[in-house]
């Protein structure tokens, strides 16, 4: 029997792309106020991105809670028998605690191993593609989990923000609040270290910012997988991916939008890019 | 006194329908209490959204036996988790449940064997159970219902109330054993939602539904004054002005009329208690508006006025003390508070006073490097006068001192900005060097003489433009030859001009001057900045 992946929302993995590969993503939950919509299911992410920009409410975000996992796991173990959970970093949400708990609940025969990830979007995205293409060519749970690990360090994931106001507001701006309170205005460009959102450097206009983005992906010489997103931006994403072109085939970047979840904490106009570096021979 | 034997799974449902009623009515205050593990503010909120889902449940039970409600109830709340707060509490909710099994109603001694089930339940739940929390408070509540019942016996109301005495207490005591609460001040958020769900379930064995609607829970106050305002972190526009905290003491005081009074006066309001005493607790700008208001209604007690910038400000210099070694550190020399807090804010480390005429000695520069906690240092000079001088410094210490010769404040706050966070020494100090020259500056001054500059003719105290340190440019105001030096430049490939005005020149001049460049060239991003340099009118900055 095949191994089943198992995500959340936050990985940013197109539905399409998740059906193609066989991979069960969980959605977080966003709120405005009391209104409750599930991640990427039941809000779009454009009416999502004009409500933070021109509401009264400000949203706020939740983890699934255990009984989505008990669902899930409890939906796959009837064609498995073994099933791989991948998720978002447990220091920016409480996803992995439930994911963890719901496999603690499940009666039935099923072998269930959860990662936490240490990183987010496509940082974790391009993890969980690249375990759910092993899966296919038959790895197993131990051999599976084992090449997400040595993959989480080779995960490089770098943010463009047009503003840290979102980020400061939901509470996870982590070791990046060093950004925060400057009087000269600029656009703050992070990475995730250690599971947590920290500062990298600082540019002063959005031009600079995708010179910034494409030079760091110069920066690597071998690239196993490259993801391009954006939270309401798609032609600066667009520019960035054709650049991106002349050092990277660019049918083969992978290209998403940054869920409202996780669009709740970057704000729009952000860009992410993760460079997923091959393992060095 | 009414006793209470035991209790049917009709009434375990009520029980629990007043209790969640009364947790609506602190929500608000309870999310204002979350600090932990994410500060999010968010807790009671998804406390209340739990139990909701908790109680939409338990009326879908088969029937009305103790055992068919407390299950239907821990599906329901097993389902609507929200937030850790709330997955905690379904956990206890799940405990109950596994201990009533079977069974009709229950008894004093179930809820003792149901609440040990439910902190077994809490802390298996967790990979890394924090004390100090909800959990924390569980336990000390199944530890008193406990004793409670082994001394006095089976009254549900006397174990109730031991139960939600306990957790009064338990609560309380939070913000000593986390200290991520002590510093902010509060008490856990978690712990606060389950104190008043319990509160709420004891009010309903009791009989006291009809008071219920008219009071609120009692919010309880840390006894720690804060030595963070987490709250503030995010706010960074947002001036902290007063903390103002007092107990107001009257009659028919009505708490609703006194929060929608004061809502506008301030931030983080808190305005706790029932008719004959009220705590309020407000951020303000104006303590004494607050105070004349709430002197009208009654008499005032416990006053406490605090500046909140003073103690942000002791606050930061406590973190310094207490910073480990950081890897880099940047020092930079300018003068001008303006610029002094521009630098600061984009994290320098210290700032050496000094500038044009007024150049630090190679004595000021070590003094800065060697009051830093770091071993490598970054110097940028911002003059070309002091590149000299900072480079001397490297022979009086032993630290590593590399100098990056910005020549003025743009190619300075250029270099400092590109910083990159991840990079070492020797790879920063190249990132910077390009980043400084890829800005270009304008210093707008006032002749000290009269002279003859190539075709320059300049009289004495006229506006003169430098270029990256060239004199270009002299007219009749400052505007005039700010475009002079505008139009010689290429401005097509610019993207930022950041203009910094000077001690003797009026912001209005300034704004003046940027919005008609903005007319000008609409495609650029034009900032203006205080200053308040010496001698120059205008630092501008084009890259």
């Amino acid at each position: 029997m095949a191994i089943k992946i198992v995500t959340d929302s936050l990985s940013d993995i197109t539905s399409d792309l998740a059906k193609e590969l066989g991979i069960t993503v969980v959605p977080l939950y966003v709120r405005f106020g009391e209104e409750v919509y599930r991640d990427r299911v039941e809000m779009t992410t454009e009416e999502f991105y004009h409500r933070l920009v021109h509401g009264n409410v400000l949203p706020t975000t939740t983890q699934p809670p255990p009984g989505d996992f008990v669902n899930v796991y409890k939906k796959l173990a009837k064609e498995t028998d073994e099933i791989l959970v991948i998720v978002v970093s447990s220091k920016l949400s409480g996803t992995y605690q439930s994911a963890l708990q719901a496999a603690s609940m499940i009666e039935e025969k099923c072998r269930i191993e959860v990662i936490d990830s240490q990183t987010v979007a496509m940082g974790l995205g391009l993890i969980v593609i690249s375990a759910a293409k092993a899966a296919k060519a038959g790895a197993n749970l131990d051999e599976l989990a084992d090449l997400v690990r040595k993959a989480m360090p080779r995960s490089h994931l770098i943010v463009y923000f047009d503003t840290l106001k979102y980020l400061a507001k939901g509470g996870r701006i982590g070791k990046a609040k060093e950004f925060l309170g400057s009087i000269l205005s600029f656009k703050p460009i992070l990475t995730v270290k250690d599971g947590e959102m920290s500062p990298l450097t600082r540019v002063r206009s959005t031009a600079a910012g995708m010179n910034y983005l494409y030079n760091f992906m110069a920066g690597f010489s071998k690239i196993e997988a490259l993801a391009v997103e954006h939270a309401a931006t798609p032609d600066e994403a667009d520019g960035l991916v054709e650049r991106l072109g002349s050092l990277y085939p660019k049918e083969h970047i992978y290209r998403s939008i940054v869920s409202p979840v996780l669009g709740t904490h970057t704000g729009p106009n952000a860009i992410a890019l993760t460079v997923l570096e091959a393992e060095k021979a | 006194m009414k006793q209470v034997n035991a209790i049917s799974g009709q009434d375990l449902r009520e029980m629990f329908v007043a209790a969640t009623g009364w947790l609506e009515k602190s929500s608000a205050e309870i999310d204002a209490l979350n600090v932990f593990p994410v500060p999010d503010g968010d807790c009671g909120t998804n406390m209340l959204l739990t139990m909701r889902s908790t109680m939409e449940e338990a009326y879908r039970a088969p029937d009305r036996s103790v055992s068919a409600v407390s299950q239907a109830m821990a599906k329901g709340a097993l389902m609507g988790a929200r937030g850790n707060s709330g997955v905690i509490l379904s956990q206890i909710l799940r405990g109950l449940a596994q201990s009533f099994a079977e069974k009709e109603s229950f008894t004093a001694v179930d809820l003792v064997n149901g609440l040990q089930q439910s902190v077994t339940m809490a802390y298996k739940g967790l990979s890394n159970p924090v004390e100090g929390t909800m959990l924390t408070v569980i336990k000390d509540v199944a530890a008193a219902v406990q004793a409670q019942v082994s001394s006095d016996g089976g009254d549900l109301i006397s174990v109730m109330e031991s139960a939600v005495n306990a957790a009064g207490e338990s609560v309380a005591n939070t913000p000593m054993l986390l200290q991520v609460l002590r510093e902010a001040g509060v008490v856990d958020a978690g712990g606060q939602g389950l104190y008043v769900i319990l509160d709420g379930a004891l009010r309903y064995l009791r009989g006291e539904m009809e008071q219920m609607r008219f009071r609120k829970p009692q919010i309880i106050v840390s006894e720690i004054h804060a030595t963070k305002l987490p709250q503030m972190i995010a706010a960074d526009e947002v001036p902290y002005g007063y903390c103002t905290e007092f107990l107001l003491k009257g009659e028919k005081v009505k708490t609703d009329k006194i929060r929608s009074k004061l809502e506008k006066k301030g931030e983080s309001l808190i305005v706790v208690g029932d008719e004959s005493a009220v705590r309020i607790h407000i951020h303000t700008l104006d303590p004494g508006e607050v105070i004349s208001y709430a002197a009208s209604l009654g008499t005032l007690h416990q006053m406490s006025i605090r500046n909140m910038d003073e103690q942000h400000q002791d606050y930061l210099e406590m973190q310094k003390d207490r910073a480990p070694a950081v890897d880099m550190a940047i020092i930079t020399v300018a003068s001008g508070d303006g610029l002094a807090d521009v630098f600061n804010s984009l994290g320098t480390s210290a700032i050496v006073p000094g500038g044009q005429t007024m150049n630090p000695s190679t004595k000021d520069l070590l003094q800065a490097v060697e009051s830093v906690p770091s071993d490598k240092v970054i110097i940028l000079p911002n003059n070309k006068n002091i590149v000299a001088t900072a480079n001397q410094v490297q022979s009086l210490t032993e630290k590593t001192i590399e100098v990056v010769p910005a020549e003025t404040i743009p190619q300075g706050v250029a270099a400092l900005l590109a910083f990159d966070y991840e990079a070492n020494l020797s790879t920063n100090v190249q990132i910077m060097k390009k980043a400084m020259s890829g800005v270009k500056s304008i210093e707008i001054t006032r002749a000290t003489r009269s002279t003859k500059i190539g075709e320059l003719k300049i009289k004495k105290k006229q506006p003169i433009g430098l270029l990256d340190g060239d004199l270009i440019a002299t007219g009749k105001n400052n505007a005039d030859v700010l475009d002079q030096m505008l139009a010689k430049l290429d401005l097509d490939k610019v993207e930022v001009i950041t203009i910094y005005y000077g001690a003797d020149t009026k912001s209005a001049e300034a704004e003046e001057i940027s919005s008609r460049i903005r007319e000008q060239h609409p495609q650029l991003q034009i900032e203006v900045v205080r200053g308040d340099q010496p001698h120059y009118n205008y630092i501008v900055s084009i890259e």
